[in-house]
């Protein structure tokens, strides 16, 4: 749960969300590429804020990129994204 | 420009779809470009697909070509249009039509209309 919730805090502070759900998946790709033991390499990300109100896809996908950071991103295997308003 | 985001350009803008991805159409090698392949099959979309496990020069140049840090990377008449999550939500909405309408590239619109039907 370490990554996960670096993820939530993270995004917590960049985007105050209303809504925000951290999933780790990683035990749904046992056996494919990234996967390694004890999770916390492929992740969903659900996410709900009014600071995406003004972008467009590709941009608030940058926007939740750069609030994880390189460091973060690095570590994971897979982010999927859902963005709302 | 280094010789790898020459090569880039090139690839985008001699075609007018490109898909760079994990292994090939035929054999895709990871979930997220299998997902945008089933998708660009489906609707019969024409598209060159760049298999970057084959060159890591490609495999690093493209997120950097893009200031994008996942691949699958779908580019229409040389413009980046996202990733998996991002394709798949435009299919759903309807802007991948929109999309394709006004670059002129030909695909299946019954085939979008029954992907839009079965996930209603």
């Amino acid at each position: 749960m370490r990554i996960a919730r670096e993820i939530e805090t993270c995004l917590n502070l960049a985007f105050r969300p209303h809504r925000l759900k951290v999933i780790d998946e990683s035990e749904k790709h046992r056996g494919h590429a990234g996967f390694r033991d004890g999770g916390e390499s492929h992740f969903r990300v659900e996410i709900a804020a009014d600071a995406f109100a003004s972008m467009g896809r590709v941009e608030r996908h940058r926007a939740v990129h750069a609030a994880l950071g390189k460091d973060l991103m690095g570590r994971i295997h897979a982010l999927a994204l859902r963005t709302d308003v | 420009m280094s010789q790898v985001q020459d090569r880039i350009t090139d690839t985008v803008v001699t075609n007018d779809v490109v898909l760079f991805m994990k292994g090939t159409k035929a054999m895709p090698q990871c979930g997220f470009s299998s997902r945008v392949v089933n998708l660009l099959d489906y609707m019969n979309v024409h598209y060159r697909d760049v298999d970057v496990l084959a060159d890591d020069g490609i495999r690093q140049g493209i997120k950097e070509y893009s200031d994008w840090p996942t691949i699958p990377q779908l580019y229409v008449k040389g413009e980046f249009v996202g990733g998996c999550d991002i394709i798949t939500e435009m299919a759903l909405s309807g802007e991948l039509d929109s999309l394709f309408d006004d670059r002129g590239v030909s695909y299946d619109k019954d085939a979008s209309e029954k992907i839009r039907e079965a996930n209603a």
